[in-house]
């Protein structure tokens, strides 16, 4: 018996490896179900889900930058401080003193980019090509808040650098904000509600009245904790529908 | 619907690579071959640059080099514990010059205690005991405390540099900077 | 011209052009996709393959050009770091992010609870309503225009919008948020002067009470526009209409004329400077 083959039949490698690899039926089979990060996959699919030109692959890679950016994020974070006091410093830290700092920020950001844009371009795919028909309503309502969430994660996490740039782009965002009716200090008929500044809807993005320190680490633990999260969550629910309302979508056999 | 998938599994028919030509690999799994690897050497320089990422170029912790006075500050004699909480040394003299301790027990750390009466240091932690050489002779520990450089700057002042560090176990008591003659 | 490109290539307006470039491209495969499918029929017959190795494949594919796009983009190109916060200088001009823009830029045109709540509220709720909304039962699963013109053509308009706003806010809008063509230098002196006209007081109402009535009305009448086309619809399509319901008839001509209610606004405001349509001491529209 070859070398190979004793590795092969060992208890070790059994019990690690529980199929073969040659190409047949079978091992086609179990590469995907007995495989914890493919077996959201059916083990057959419509040709035509293999095809970029119907499905352009949009979805697929969010969820590759979403990871992407995940990792890069949690790298991130053995440098970085939501204080005030060393928020920028930590920047330039990382920008100059760290190798490969600049470079991890760098994927960080673009990823982030990249992410609103094919989010925005699965969206469309879907809509041209009626993919939220039934029995796909709630999976596209679940996409839309998916959007949300991207958005308000690349929000959050533009305040970050504390530079002018996310200092006053986040101020602009959030004093949005304080116009909401009934909830905004300056809404329509926010301040008759005894709306001020210290209680109303803006306070409660910001921690405080104006973007500050507690609005730093407010952000910071919405776009590393929080939001995370929730998109999960949410993420887990739209890709398990896909597989339940019969996977990527098809024309039906016959015309209506 | 999963039977027509089922028939279709093609295995890859086996090219006969011509031999006499000095060929061993057929042009595909060449180029497969070279994917692969550039793959793989992709993912392993990503892993180390990662892994150099841990390492900053520059550090912010505080200088290891103090100026601990002048020579006539301290008795000869006395084992000084005066910069004992900021800087964790003690700067003995005795007839012949000076010397730094590390006040760094070497079993696990903790921070010694000069006791004059009995004139010993004494670790709280686990009882280590060591003489006012810096010897061990009881408890745990396992090798003498630690001496650190003490030099005299052109002033005349002692200055201490705790990154020069200098092992009895290794015969380092004896080298320049152990020990500062007076 | 130098200006333009120095817009062009800050860091963060990179994404906006790959943007462009991206959205045009996938228009042009989803648009050629539907003039095949209207053409020559939509093909039903499909067949199954394997996940592995048919869809992994294309999968691992992707996921290496967009690591490869990725790691090249970061080697080139440095992320920004401005000057550190300071809450007592504001930048001239001050911008949202970039997907943002949009929002920021109809600021022009609406108070901010309506530029900066409620449309973007309605925007969200309107989006998740779509399937609930459209009964079409053709188009599912396939790119067509003629068997669903009117979701394609709502869509693309909406969608559409939204991308022109953010370019506007990108590339048309300096200090001061005045407008700048892109070749300008951005003037941080710049004042223009506007004199803004609220369009009760254009037909010549001078009272409170009666421009509030009259602002009212106009909006409602807006609204009620989508009273006669109700009535039309009933004559030359009945079948349909009965299907759809007055309910979801309803929300559809709230959401549509809504949304056209934007560049109506900014037509209105850049062709005769008309600041409010509607003008109340609560709240102005």
């Amino acid at each position: 018996m070859s070398y190979r083959e004793k590795i092969k039949r060992s208890q070790f490698y059994r019990s690690i490896f529980r199929h073969g690899y040659k190409d047949t039926k079978p091992n086609r089979m179990h590469q995907i179900v007995s495989n914890v990060f493919l077996h959201l996959h059916p083990t057959s699919v419509w040709r035509h889900g293999t095809e970029v030109r119907f499905t352009w692959g949009m979805g697929g890679i969010t969820f590759l930058l979403f990871t992407v950016l995940t990792v890069t994020g949690v790298i991130l974070m053995f440098y970085y401080r939501p204080t005030a006091e060393y928020a920028y410093a930590d920047m330039k830290y990382l920008e100059f003193d760290v190798p490969f700092g600049m470079f991890l920020r760098n994927m960080h950001r673009w990823a982030a980019h990249l992410m609103v844009i094919t989010v925005w371009l699965h969206m469309l795919r879907v809509f041209l090509t009626g993919s939220y028909k039934p029995p796909r309503e709630f999976n596209w309502a679940v996409g839309v808040i998916l959007l949300v969430l991207t958005l308000l994660l690349s929000f959050t996490g533009y305040l970050l650098p504390w530079d002018q740039l996310a200092m006053w782009a986040i101020t602009v965002g959030t004093n949005m904000a304080r116009a909401t009716p009934f909830l905004g200090h300056e809404g329509p008929f926010g301040p008759e509600l005894g709306v001020r500044t210290d209680n109303d809807v803006r306070f409660l993005l910001l921690g405080g009245t104006q973007v500050g320190p507690p609005a730093l680490l407010r952000f910071y633990v919405l776009h590393c904790i929080a939001l995370p999260l929730v998109a999960a969550i949410f993420m887990m629910v739209h890709f398990w529908r896909v597989r339940k309302d019969g996977g990527i979508s098809r024309p039906p056999d016959r015309e209506e | 619907m999963t039977e027509e998938a089922s028939r279709i599994v093609s295995v890859r028919k086996e090219i006969p690579i011509d031999k006499t030509r000095g060929l061993w690999v057929t042009r595909r799994d060449f180029y497969s071959l070279s994917g692969w690897l550039a793959f793989f050497a992709f993912l392993f320089m990503a892993t180390l640059g990662t892994l150099r990422f841990f390492f900053p170029r520059v550090l912010f912790e505080p200088s290891p080099v103090f100026r601990a006075g002048f020579p006539d500050e301290f008795a000869p004699g006395e084992v000084s514990a005066k910069y004992l909480k900021s800087q964790k040394v003690w700067v003995v003299r005795d007839e012949e010059g000076f010397y730094a301790l590390s006040a760094v027990c070497t079993h696990l750390g903790c921070t010694p205690r000069w006791l004059e009466t009995e004139s010993k240091f004494k670790c709280p932690c686990h009882g280590s005991g060591f003489h006012r050489s810096g010897v061990n002779f009881e408890g745990p520990a396992p090798r003498p405390l630690e001496r650190v450089k003490v030099t005299l700057d052109e002033n005349g002042q002692l200055v201490v540099d705790k990154s020069a560090k200098f092992l009895f176990e290794k015969g380092e008591w004896g080298k320049p900077g152990s020990f500062l003659k007076t | 011209m130098d200006h333009f490109v120095h817009i062009l290539t800050r860091p963060d307006n990179i994404p906006i052009a790959g943007m462009l470039f991206l959205v045009v491209f996938y228009y042009w495969l989803g648009i050629s996709q539907a003039v095949k499918n209207d053409r020559f029929g939509v093909n039903r017959d499909i067949d199954k393959v394997h996940c592995w190795p048919y869809l992994t494949r294309i999968e691992f594919l992707a996921s290496l050009i967009v690591m490869l796009l990725l790691t090249v983009w970061s080697v080139a190109i440095d992320a920004p770091l401005e000057e550190p916060a300071n809450p007592s200088k504001t930048p001239n001009p001050a911008k949202a992010p970039w997907y943002f823009l949009g929002l920021q830029e109809m600021l022009v045109y609406f108070d901010p609870w309506i530029a900066g709540v409620v449309i973007p509220t309605l925007i969200v709720l309107g989006l998740m309503a779509i399937p609930y909304l459209d009964l079409n039962p053709k188009g599912s699963g396939y790119y067509s225009f003629r068997d669903r013109k009117f979701a394609v053509l709502i869509f693309s308009f909406g969608y559409l919008l939204w991308v022109l706003l953010i370019i506007i806010g990108t590339f048309f809008r300096g200090p001061g948020w005045y407008f700048f063509f892109p070749w300008e230098e951005w003037d941080v002196h710049r004042v223009v002067a506007i004199t803004n006209v609220d369009l009760p007081y254009l037909f010549g109402l001078r009272s409170h009470f009666w421009s509030s009535a009259f602002g009212g009305a106009a909006v409602s009448g807006y609204y009620c526009l989508g009273v006669p086309f109700y009535l039309y619809l009933k004559r030359k399509r009945p079948e349909f209409l009965k299907d759809l319901g007055i309910v979801r008839y309803a929300i559809v001509a709230f959401l549509l004329l809504t949304m056209l209610a934007l560049p109506l606004k900014m037509f209105l405001r850049i062709a005769f400077n008309i600041k409010y349509v509607w003008v109340t001491p609560w709240f102005n529209v």
